[in-house]
């Protein structure tokens, strides 16, 4: 038992007054020579025992009166909490670092507002409590590597943080933090899941889904104190760039390169004449207006050509709202003199478009087969499977295999080096492939080049529809540009026959396009340096319609140009991801120097990692383009944050409540309400209000057992 | 010698030369007074005519009847008689109760007592005491002498309250102490056992005896305001007491008192007892007075 008002305890003292009356008044017995005893002794007859009981009892009433009185005045809490907890608990705070949490408000963006929250929760934990932070945005991570009990370190360190991370996605944050608190010996356990809750984080966890890492941890003995601790902003209106999307990934010198930008509202308010500028190599090249309409978005496109062989930043600002960090986007495109790519036909044909790869060839040099003045980035060297020798594959960047039956002896060992060394390897199915011998000496029980496992081949029935491609959110790089149906509608393709996979095993493969049939199209796998995408459909129109879809030539060309530029620079990538780039092996110990958008630089080494060489930094914070550079080599990188962060709305409170109240969390929205609830949890409940009642039902109590004692 | 004026003021002996008691009942009487005799004889009182017959007394010819209507006639009186009044005052302890306005009950009842006596020596009734506790103290005969009187008074001053009460015995040997019926006169707190006293009482008014309770309270008595807590000493027995916070009982005494005064009036009432309660803050004389009233209806 604790007291707020412990000063006010002294009025307990006043329990003496009933109790020095009652001796006093013992004291001063009149003595009364009395006739009618007989009346008196009928009186006391039955009731003395009695009598004597409810006197004292009445006097133990009286006593108590005063001295509940004054522990209701003195506010007491219960402690039974300290008691169990020894004072001391572990506290894992949940902070959310999303770029939304930078959103400006009156009293300080919410991010701010976190930093100085969570220093004022570390200065009221009780002495020798440990703590630590988990930032749930984009990737979860620890901030320190264990839990601390030296407090102050905790908020020198999310000093740092720059809160523009990804999205939270909460079970993966919920799992880090369930595992910081397992750890702890403490005998109470907190978890402040301090956060906006903005809508697209948490909207399906409030309609209902299961946070399945919350529950398991709220299984832990000791149960953890679970708080929602909202921390909001009062920005409603916002503009920002929702994606900036290349027509290529790499480019050849002179070619115009497209950038088709999508500028989001996610206000209730209509703007008009937003400029937009564009800006190549940080020199400002034009500017465009656009409106707006409420809750709506605008597009606009602008195309550029770069002169120079090399990395080129491109970069896409608007002006206008109040809440400008989400206001640009960057990428970098490559510029190239060309991009060598083997063709390997598996069923050559001298008829037009009746060879495996013919339709690859159309689709890879358009300007070539077009005999257009338009210079092609691809340079295509095309052979038969049965005329491939082991040093086609010199000098070229991808090398594309269509129809081939098998490839045997030194030929698949080149290939296979040619791969591991960063080169990209494309393979198409088709009528004349060996299943057989793709299974054993392609795919080799995941040793080989082949990414999966083939099950067979699927065909669709005549009487049923064709396999189509799955319409779902594009994610992979080369395929992000079809998200806009405007890149083309990839559903109008019709597949009769694929081939289908052996997932089972598989971990590291990456579906590309998926066909409606639950079966990969696409599949991508890593082999060391290269990369390795797996086709579950033929080149040419054997078992599809696919070469003869309009978004076949972008397809093919952004799956050729993602292979030839995927071990080296991506156009670029969201902030919270580190810089991850795989060298050849004879770099390790090289030093790269970094540096970011503000000019700040920083040295990276190139380290060994099992057979590879593997640079990489912490995670990239800040937005921007970055440049790396080693000895007259420069690469340029650019980051952009996540643009679903900055849709601002965040959940309705009576939501964040229900969502608590769901995983027995408690909801607070400010410190002062975290330290009510910090006091009920630590010191226990306030009690005033049952002693109040207790004092009302003495007083009651008192009155009853006068009005007994008299009437007798 | 004792006098009346040494028991009860000069104002209260002025009202009483005023009252009248009359006995309700006829009792016998050996002297011609104000109580009438159901014994006809000589007297002043005239009852009826009736013609002569053999062997009356010629000396209650109506001589005046014979000279005008020539026929003898006897002249029939109501004999009159003096009342045999016994008043039986309680000596007991609990009468020695001194309230908080000062009265001591036993002075009170012993005003009423001297009052009574006096009242009825004046009406040439006989009058007796008794004095008692637990017992009889004193026995005083009825006498009609104005003398009798100053020894009755006498008496009642030397007699100071004490001992226990036990009413009931008193009163049986009372009744057979009493060969003529005659009024018995109660002062007393009656603070005895009801049933007894009643049953005793029952005895009395068997015989013929007329009798009147004069049911005497202190205020303290009726309505206890003892608010501290107090030591109740019992007046009639030594080392007998009580502690206790009297706020604490007094509705509850207040009760029992009511029990018990309801028991007796309802016992009073069924032997056809003349009930009186009295006070002692309340002027003596004036509860006689409206006392006598009430009996002269």
């Amino acid at each position: 038992m604790n007291f707020l008002n412990a000063i006010l305890l002294a009025g307990a003292a006043a329990f003496l007054i009933p109790l020095l009356i009652h001796l006093l008044n013992k004291r001063k017995v009149q003595t009364v020579r009395w006739g009618a005893m007989h009346l008196l002794k009928e009186v006391i007859k039955q009731r003395k025992r009695k009598l004597n009981i409810e006197q004292w009892l009445l006097l133990a009433v009286r006593i108590v009166i005063p001295i509940v009185l004054a522990l209701c005045l003195a506010r007491p809490v219960l402690t039974a909490l300290r008691s169990f907890g020894l004072g001391k608990s572990s506290l894992v705070v949940l902070l959310d670092d999303s770029f939304s949490m930078r959103a400006p408000s009156a009293g300080g963006s919410p991010a701010e507002r976190a930093r100085v929250d969570i220093g004022h929760m570390l200065e009221a934990q009780p002495k020798g409590s440990d703590a630590q932070v988990v930032l749930a945005g984009g990737n979860a991570r620890r901030l320190l590597d264990q839990s601390t009990s030296t407090l102050d370190v905790i908020p020198k360190q999310l000093s740092d943080s720059t809160n523009q991370s990804g999205p939270v996605k909460i079970n993966d944050a919920l799992q880090t933090a369930a595992a910081s608190l397992f750890k702890s010996t403490s005998g109470s356990r907190e978890l402040a899941i301090v956060s906006d809750f903005q809508a697209s984080d948490w909207q399906s966890a409030a309609d209902g889904a299961a946070l399945p890492a919350l529950e398991s941890l709220l299984k832990q003995e000791p149960k953890p104190q679970v708080t929602f601790y909202r921390l909001a902003s009062d920005l409603t209106e916002n503009l920002s760039i929702a994606s900036a999307d290349l027509s290529a990934l790499v480019v050849a010198q002179d070619q115009p390169i497209g950038m088709r930008v999508r500028i989001q509202n996610h206000g209730k308010r209509q703007w008009q004449d937003v400029a937009v500028h564009l800006e190549a190599d940080g020199a400002r090249l034009r500017t465009s207006r656009v409106s707006l309409p409420a809750d709506g978005e605008a597009i606009i496109s602008f195309t550029q050509a770069f002169d120079k062989v090399g990395d080129h930043s491109l970069a896409v600002r608007i002006e206008g709202d109040s809440f400008a960090d989400d206001n640009g986007f960057y990428s970098v495109v490559q510029v190239r003199n060309q991009l060598n790519v083997l063709l390997v036909d598996g069923s050559p044909s001298t008829e037009p478009l009746e060879g495996a790869a013919d339709f690859l060839e159309l689709a890879l040099t358009p300007y070539q087969s077009a005999s257009a003045s338009l210079k092609d980035l691809i340079r295509i060297t095309k052979v038969e499977a049965k005329r491939l020798r082991e040093t086609d594959f010199k000098g070229m960047e991808v090398v594309v295999l269509a129809d081939v039956d098998r490839i045997q002896g030194n030929r698949l060992t080149e290939l296979d080096k040619f791969v591991k060394s960063g080169g990209g390897l494309i393979i198409f199915a088709g009528p004349h492939c060996d299943l057989d011998w793709y299974n054993r000496d392609f795919f080799r029980k995941g040793e080989g080049l082949l990414p999966v496992g083939i099950k067979g081949m699927q065909r669709a029935l005549s009487t049923s529809m064709p396999a189509r491609i799955r319409q779902q959110r594009l994610t992979h790089p080369a395929t992000l540009y079809f998200n806009d149906s405007r890149g083309g509608r990839l559903q109008d393709a019709e597949f009769q026959s694929w081939l289908e996979f052996d997932l089972a095993k598989e971990t590291n493969v990456k579906p590309i396009l998926e066909l409606d049939r639950g079966t990969p199209l696409f599949i991508e796998k890593a082999h060391e340096r290269g990369r390795v995408i797996f086709a579950a459909t033929t080149a040419d129109a054997e078992w599809s319609n696919l070469p003869l879809q309009a978004f076949y030539v972008p397809l093919m060309q952004r799956l050729v140009t993602y292979l030839a530029t995927q071990s080296t620079i991506s156009a670029w990538d969201q902030v919270g991801a580190p810089l991850r780039i795989v060298f050849p092996k004879d770099r390790v110990g090289r030093e790269y120097t970094l540096t970011d958008p503000t000019g700040q630089t920083q040295v990276l080494k190139v380290n060994a990692d099992a057979d590879k060489a593997l640079l990489e930094s912490k995670p990239i914070s800040t937005p921007g383009i970055y440049k790396l550079s080693q000895a007259g080599e420069t690469h340029l990188l650019a980051y952009n944050l996540d643009p679903a962060e900055s849709n601002l709305v965040a959940l309705p409170t009576e939501k964040i409540k229900a969502l608590a109240d769901r995983h027995q969390a408690s909801f607070v929205d400010s410190f002062e309400g975290w330290q009510k609830l910090d006091r009920t949890r630590r010191h226990g409940s306030e009690l005033w209000q049952p002693f109040l009642m207790a004092l009302l039902a003495l007083l009651f109590f008192e009155v009853l057992l006068q009005q007994r004692i008299a009437r007798g | 010698m004792a006098t009346l004026s040494s028991i009860l003021e000069a104002e209260d002996i002025t009202s009483l030369h005023h009252l009248q008691l009359f006995a309700r009942t006829v009792v016998e009487g050996f002297t011609t007074g104000n109580h009438t005799s159901p014994h006809k004889g000589f007297s002043v009182e005239f009852r009826q005519h009736r013609p002569y017959v053999q062997g009356d007394d010629i000396r209650r010819l109506d001589w005046k009847i014979f000279g005008r209507a020539d026929r003898f006639y006897i002249r029939e009186f109501d004999e009159e008689t003096n009342l045999r009044a016994t008043i039986v005052l309680d000596a007991s302890g609990s009468m020695g109760y001194r309230g908080q306005k000062g009265v001591l009950k036993f002075d009170y009842a012993r005003k009423i007592a001297a009052a009574m006596a006096y009242l009825l020596m004046s009406q040439q009734d006989a009058v007796g005491l008794i004095t008692f506790d637990s017992k009889v103290r004193d026995f005083i005969p009825n006498q009609t002498r104005i003398t009798h009187l100053h020894h009755i008074l006498e008496t009642m001053i030397k007699t100071e309250p004490g001992h226990d009460t036990d009413l009931a015995p008193v009163l049986e040997s009372l009744a057979q102490r009493l060969k003529r019926r005659g009024i018995v006169i109660l002062i007393s707190d009656f603070f005895d056992d009801p049933a007894a006293l009643l049953k005793a009482i029952g005895v009395l008014r068997k015989k013929g005896h007329e009798v009147i309770a004069m049911h005497l309270w202190d205020r303290d008595e009726l309505e206890f305001p003892f608010g501290q807590w107090a030591r109740f000493e019992n007046l009639e027995q030594d080392e007998d007491f009580l502690l206790l916070d009297p706020a604490t009982i007094r509705q509850r005494y207040l009760e029992v008192l009511k029990i018990f005064q309801e028991q007796l009036k309802d016992g009073f009432r069924k032997h056809q007892v003349d009930y009186l309660p009295l006070c002692t803050d309340e002027s003596h004389a004036a509860a006689l007075r409206s006392y006598l009233a009430l009996r002269m209806r």
